[in-house]
């Protein structure tokens, strides 16, 4: 059977005006793929090379231009895209390959399709050099390439193996275009981190990058166990998910409720992962990672329970490594410590951007503006978005007057007592104020008594 | 109204045995079904104004409380100490309030409106605690990292407690796809009707022993095992969800130490069969956190002590769980791994006083640990329906069945002396007198040339050995003395039933017998007086087959044998291990 993949009618139209335009273009084919179907949900044109253009302009009055075809690409400009675009898919959504569109038949002639082939391996290789960022589609090395002809606007569609050598087969795929949006099922979560443990500051300090690569290593292990709860159900793994949401809609039907998303859980069962002794260690510092992960993924209604619980693991995952590279190439100085007392570092949080039926994600920096997010957008999804259709409260920025408080107290001398011992000074204090009050009160109220007492007293004697 | 009341035949057994006069205890007991059952009871000295009953409930099933008083006098008045207790009893309205007179009759009472009333009750048989009640054994593991103090280590431990009583937990029955749920979820179970009860979802995993019409005793107790899994998600519904992006917080501070290590939390609960799956969550999280208190006692008793006050020599909590037929219920203690049973003495001394128990043998050993899931047979002969013929006297306490073909070893016509020996071994690392593994054959041929009673060709041969090398071997692997009885003919063996009856009274331990080409195992003795005959009770290790104690006690492997047993004319060795005075 040849494979299929069913794509929005929209992409379309989104190739025939690239076709009848530009002499190529090449770009990203986005997608879901599935047991029961496979499903394009967005076409992604690659920009062009910023360099280039700058560096062209400055030349272009003293030569001719120079007649740009599809051979120029750069291979890691292109693998660089997908690198940015995977930041932006939710779990289970994958860059499946690429799309071009040219004159030439990129198939038959062997510069182009070994270009090609290249394009898709550079990419791959890149897709894998984080494995927390499940770039590549779990054990699949198939690659998608579609192509339109500017020319006949005739559109062909196959796969290739990559990243297996001169073996490499090439496969028919047929694309169909669905006349209605697909309609898609969303699982919604919250990943809670709330993390405390000790390390050693002292001397060297600490690297912010290693950190964060602990925190991912640990996470991973951890969601890996995890079992998914849906709507506080566990359900048969090979379940198809709307059978849930079929069943859900007869059972309950609250108005609140949008009935497009399902409520997912997440429990972890501890299994012994750790030596059996005990594991003594000197530490100086403490290292508290905390707050959500909101975790929205897009499926295919006939996909299954497993399928949908892999997705919801990948994007949380995802989302965690593509804060963390972010983070990581925005800092100046790498190493947290040993000048402050405290340091505090906030990674950029996600908001939900409109693609289609479904939504992509972005990230903002503390600090930024909702509209940054249409620059991503526009540049890596080549899609026009206005501010309002970013979903801007799936999270809030860290409260920053937590950490205000928190270096109040790290400037004074206090922050380095025990909590203990901090406790019970405080502790003391508080009782003595209390007796301190409680007297005076006691005084006031039976003043008059106290005096006629004392008085009686005083005369008696 | 006050609850009806039942209580267990191992309580009632234990009372009456208790010699103290004017002593005061405490007990403990479940409620079910508007029943009031007590099945376990402690003596309470009121020492340094310590309530050692409340540390005891620690070491009890979840499920098990406080519910009353027992004194040992004629009156039915109370001291302040005693009704202090009273007080303390939460799981009934009606404290209980038990006397036994001199004449050990026991007259039940529930306190009701500051009133005694004395009320009727019926004794619920042992066989019945097995059947009707279910045991739940919650293990897992949870990661625990803190600063090597008494106040880091109670204060991770009481934020852990409270998160899993603040229902951010769930519990899974039997790796099955059965979960509970807490109240706030709105969920409680998935994976079966929420109306179902523990006992039927059991049986519905194993209708082929429902068929078979097992027989409950305190040695087959197959608990329902649980696990725990930890919420990682947060409520979307919930008021307050608080969704700050994740963030980082480093924070430097005074140089200090940490410890980390994996928290086994092993806990039992014990519970009715027609307990709802919906009433099981509370209860778990009950028995959760009395294992958490056990574990942080252990825990913070060894940084209180000298040298390891900073944590470097913490040792790992090891938690064992006991069921003696003296006591009829589980214990469940916890103890630093590694540290040597004969230095923990004087606290298990206590806890023998405390539950009225003799200072003669231990109990409370490591090896006395309850045996979960053994492959090999536990005490076959319990099996063997009682037949009153004359005065009888049995191995006192638990053994393996050991036999020919076992572990995979192929001893069949050589192994039989070996096999009693094993047998042997492990009633005393049952008993606790050691914490060694059985050895092997080959262990025991090389301890025998080690000593110089064989020759080094002797290990890995199929000679065969006698009851001396078994008294050699028992010596020197475990400090046993063996006394030796020489039997010049099988009939002659009859003039030693007394020293027999006197053994297994004394000692309790089973006797390897060999004569001709054959060993036995001994595990007890009857004499009838009239008739003067004498029967042995015989574990038989020539048996090849499967560990099945259908086919075992049908067959004769193990079963009580006339004298006619022995040869006539064959010599015949015994070899009687002895025990020391020990707790």
């Amino acid at each position: 059977m040849v494979r299929t993949v069913y794509s929005p009618e929209y992409c379309l139209q989104y190739l025939e005006q690239y076709a009848t335009k530009e002499v190529y273009v090449i770009g990203l084919i986005l997608g879901q793929v599935t047991e029961s179907r496979e499903n394009v949900i967005h076409l992604a044109r690659t920009p062009d090379e910023k360099n280039d253009a700058s560096s062209e302009a400055s030349y272009a009055s003293e030569k001719p231009e120079p007649l740009r075809t599809l051979l120029d690409i750069s291979e890691t400009w292109v693998a660089d895209h997908a690198k940015h675009v995977t930041r932006m898919l939710p779990g289970g959504v994958f860059v499946l390959g690429i799309f071009i569109t040219s004159d030439e038949d990129i198939f038959e002639d062997p510069n182009y399709f070994s270009k090609v082939k290249s394009v898709l391996n550079y990419t791959h290789k890149a897709l894998n050099s984080n494995q927390y960022m499940y770039g590549n589609i779990p054990n699949s090395n198939e690659k998608l390439i579609l192509h339109m002809s500017t020319s006949t606007k005739v559109l062909t569609c196959k796969s290739i193996e990559v990243d297996v050598g001169s073996k490499m087969s090439i496969k028919p795929v047929e694309w169909k275009f669905l006349p209605k949006p697909q309609q898609w099922q969303r699982l919604d979560c919250y990943y809670d981190f709330d993390e405390v443990y000790p390390v050693l500051v002292k001397n060297s300090g600490i690297s912010v990058k290693h950190q964060f690569q602990q925190i991912l290593e640990s996470a991973h292990k951890t969601i890996e166990l995890c079992v998914m709860f849906i709507d506080g159900e566990l359900k048969d793994a090979s379940e198809p998910l709307e059978q849930v949401f079929k069943k859900r809609k007869i059972i309950i039907k609250r108005a609140t409720d949008n009935p497009k998303s399902i409520q997912v859980s997440l429990f972890v069962p501890y299994e012994n992962t750790f030596p059996e002794t005990v594991q003594y260690s000197e530490c100086d510092g403490h290292i508290h990672f905390s707050g959500v992960v909101a975790s929205s993924i897009f499926m295919y209604p006939k996909a299954t329970i497993k399928e949908a619980t892999e997705a919801v693991k990948q994007d949380i995952i995802r989302s965690l490594a593509s804060r963390f590279t972010m983070h990581c190439d925005a800092l100046i100085d790498d190493n947290l410590l040993p000048e402050e007392k405290i340091c505090f570092n906030e990674p950029p949080r996600r908001v939900l951007v409109p693609v289609g039926t479904s939504y992509f994600c972005d990230y903002l920096f503390p600090g930024e503006a909702p509209a940054e997010a249409l620059v991503s957008v526009k540049e890596l999804l080549d899609l026009q978005i206005t501010e309002a259709d970013v979903v801007c409260d799936i999270e809030t920025p860290a409260d920053t007057s937590e950490f205000d408080a928190l270096d109040r107290d790290a400037s004074s001398e206090e922050l380095l007592a025990t909590p203990q011992e901090a406790s019970q000074f405080m502790y003391i204090t508080g009782i003595c104020f209390a007796m301190f009050v409680l007297i005076v009160s006691i005084f006031i109220h039976y003043y008059d008594g106290i005096v006629t007492c004392l008085s009686n007293f005083f005369s008696k004697s | 109204m006050s609850p009806r009341l039942k209580i267990s035949k191992y309580v009632i057994e234990r009372l009456l045995k208790t010699e103290t006069y004017e002593t005061t205890g405490c007990l403990y007991g479940l409620m079910y079904d508007g029943t009031l059952l007590v099945i376990g009871f402690s003596l309470e000295y009121f020492e340094n104004e310590k309530k050692t009953y409340s540390q005891l409930l620690l070491n009890l099933p979840a499920e098990v409380e406080l519910c009353g008083v027992v004194k040992f006098c004629d009156t039915t008045t109370l001291d302040s100490k005693p009704k202090e207790i009273l007080q303390d009893v939460d799981i009934t309205d009606n404290p209980l309030f038990l006397i036994i007179d001199k004449d050990k009759e026991i007259k039940a009472h529930f306190l009701i409106h500051e009133k005694f009333e004395e009320t009727s009750y019926d004794v619920f048989e042992n066989e019945d605690i097995w059947k009707q009640f279910l045991h739940i054994r919650l293990n897992t593991i949870l990661p625990l990292s803190c600063e090597a103090t008494l106040f880091g280590v109670k204060n991770v431990l009481q934020s852990k407690r409270k998160k899993i009583a603040s229902g951010q937990v769930s519990f899974q029955i039997n790796d099955s796809t059965v979960y509970l749920f807490g109240i706030a979820s709105g969920v409680g179970v998935t994976g079966t009707s929420t109306e179902a009860n523990i006992g039927d979802l059991v049986d519905s995993w194993n209708p082929e022993q429902m068929s078979k019409k097992k027989k409950y005793n305190i040695n087959n107790v197959e608990p329902v095992s649980v696990n725990l899994v930890m919420k990682a998600t947060k409520d979307m519904l919930s008021d307050k969800l608080v969704k700050t992006a994740v963030k980082m917080m480093t924070t430097q501070r005074k140089p200090a130490f940490c410890i980390s290590m994996p928290l086994r939390v092993d806990t039992i609960a014990m519970v009715h069969r027609n307990t709802k799956l919906s009433e099981l969550y509370s209860i778990l999280v009950e028995a959760t956190c009395r294992s958490l208190k056990l574990l942080e006692s252990v825990l913070i008793e060894q940084l209180g002590q000298e040298g390891i006050g900073d944590g470097a020599g913490l040792r790992l909590p090891e938690t064992f769980h006991y069921l003696s037929p003296e006591i009829g219920h589980f214990i469940t203690r916890v103890v630093p791994k590694g540290i040597p049973d004969e230095s923990m003495e004087k606290e298990r001394i206590a806890l023998h006083e405390q539950l009225d128990l003799p200072l003669t043998r231990p109990m409370f050993r490591r090896g006395n640990a309850y045996i979960f899931n053994s492959p090999k047979l536990i005490n076959p002969h319990e099996g063997i329906a009682p037949q009153n013929r004359g005065k009888i006297a049995t191995v006192r306490g638990k053994y393996l069945y050991c036999h020919y073909m076992q572990d995979n070893f192929n001893d069949d016509g050589w192994g039989c002396a070996y096999r009693s020996m094993q047998t042997i071994f492990s009633w005393f690392k049952y008993q606790g007198y050691n914490t060694l593994d059985v050895p092997t054959h080959k262990e025991i041929q090389q301890c025998l040339v080690k000593i110089g009673d064989k020759p080094s060709s002797f290990v890995g041969s199929k000679q065969w050995i006698g009851s001396t090398e078994v008294m050699f071997c028992l010596d020197t692997l475990i400090g046993v003395q063996s006394r030796i009885i020489f039997a010049n003919t099988g009939s002659e063996l009859l003039t030693y039933t007394p020293e027999l009856i006197h053994h297994f009274q004394q000692h309790g331990s089973p006797i390897m017998i060999g004569g001709g080409v054959l060993a036995h195992t001994i595990i007890g003795v009857e004499y009838n007086e009239e008739k003067n005959e004498t029967r042995y009770l015989i574990l038989d290790p020539h048996y090849t087959g499967a560990d099945d104690l259908q086919t075992v006690l049908s067959k004769g492997w193990c079963g009580w044998k006339t004298s006619d047993f022995w040869n006539k004319t064959a010599h015949y060795n015994l070899c009687l291990p002895q025990t020391k005075p020990c707790v």
